[in-house]
């Protein structure tokens, strides 16, 4: 799934270690989010959504948003 | 058991892990002094058994509870290595059990199977820590 992880994380100066502190998650959680190898559980979706003030939806993108509202 | 996040699991994990580990090391030491196999009665030669596996369970103990406390993808990266493990382990046993069988091997001591457990479990940890993930 993508996401914007990564951009959110670097325009508040924040490491991956630092997030990860954060969240309360390893920093290799936060590696393989960001990277795409690991999509996060809905509680953990929220939570992320939640420190950035932001949707799950404004965050994650699993593709199917399109195809969805044309169904 | 509750998820407690990455880390009180750690913590936890740490305060009973390394106990376990320093008993175990004291435990060989002691058995090593107190037990002779021609002189020592049977029972304490058990007893001695017993405590030196004693923190060995503990520190599985450990594992498997963070292992459920920690976070979900660390927690899945464990399962997988404890797996892992428990497979390559599986695999040895058959292997060795049938070199035996059929007179290749002679006889192995079981006793090599539990740290061959853990030598797997951490191998395939780094391997997770390297490569592709969950």
């Amino acid at each position: 799934m993508k996401n914007i992880l990564k951009i959110l994380r670097t325009e508040r100066g924040w490491s991956q270690a630092e997030l990860a502190d954060r969240l309360d998650v390893s920093r290799q959680s936060v590696n393989a989010i960001e990277t795409g190898k690991y999509d996060p559980s809905l509680p953990l979706a929220f939570a992320i959504a939640r420190l950035f003030g932001r949707g799950i939806e404004d965050i994650f993108d699993d593709g199917q948003g399109v195809t969805q509202a044309t169904d | 058991m509750a998820t407690l996040g990455f880390r009180t699991a750690n913590k936890r994990y740490k305060r009973l892990f390394w106990p376990m580990m320093a008993i175990y090391v004291a435990m060989i030491f002691a058995a090593k002094w107190l037990v002779d196999e021609d002189t020592t009665p049977l029972w304490i030669r058990a007893v001695c058994a017993v405590a030196t596996t004693a923190p060995v369970i503990g520190s599985i103990w450990a594992i498997l509870r963070q292992t459920s406390e920690t976070d979900e993808y660390t927690r899945a990266r464990q399962m997988r290595a404890l797996a892992e493990a428990g497979a390559i382990v599986a695999c040895a046993t058959f292997l060795v059990g049938f070199l035996q069988i059929f007179g290749v091997l002679g006889a192995v001591d079981v006793f090599w199977f539990g740290p061959a457990y853990f030598l797997a479990f951490g191998l395939s940890r780094c391997r997770t820590s390297l490569g592709p993930t969950v």
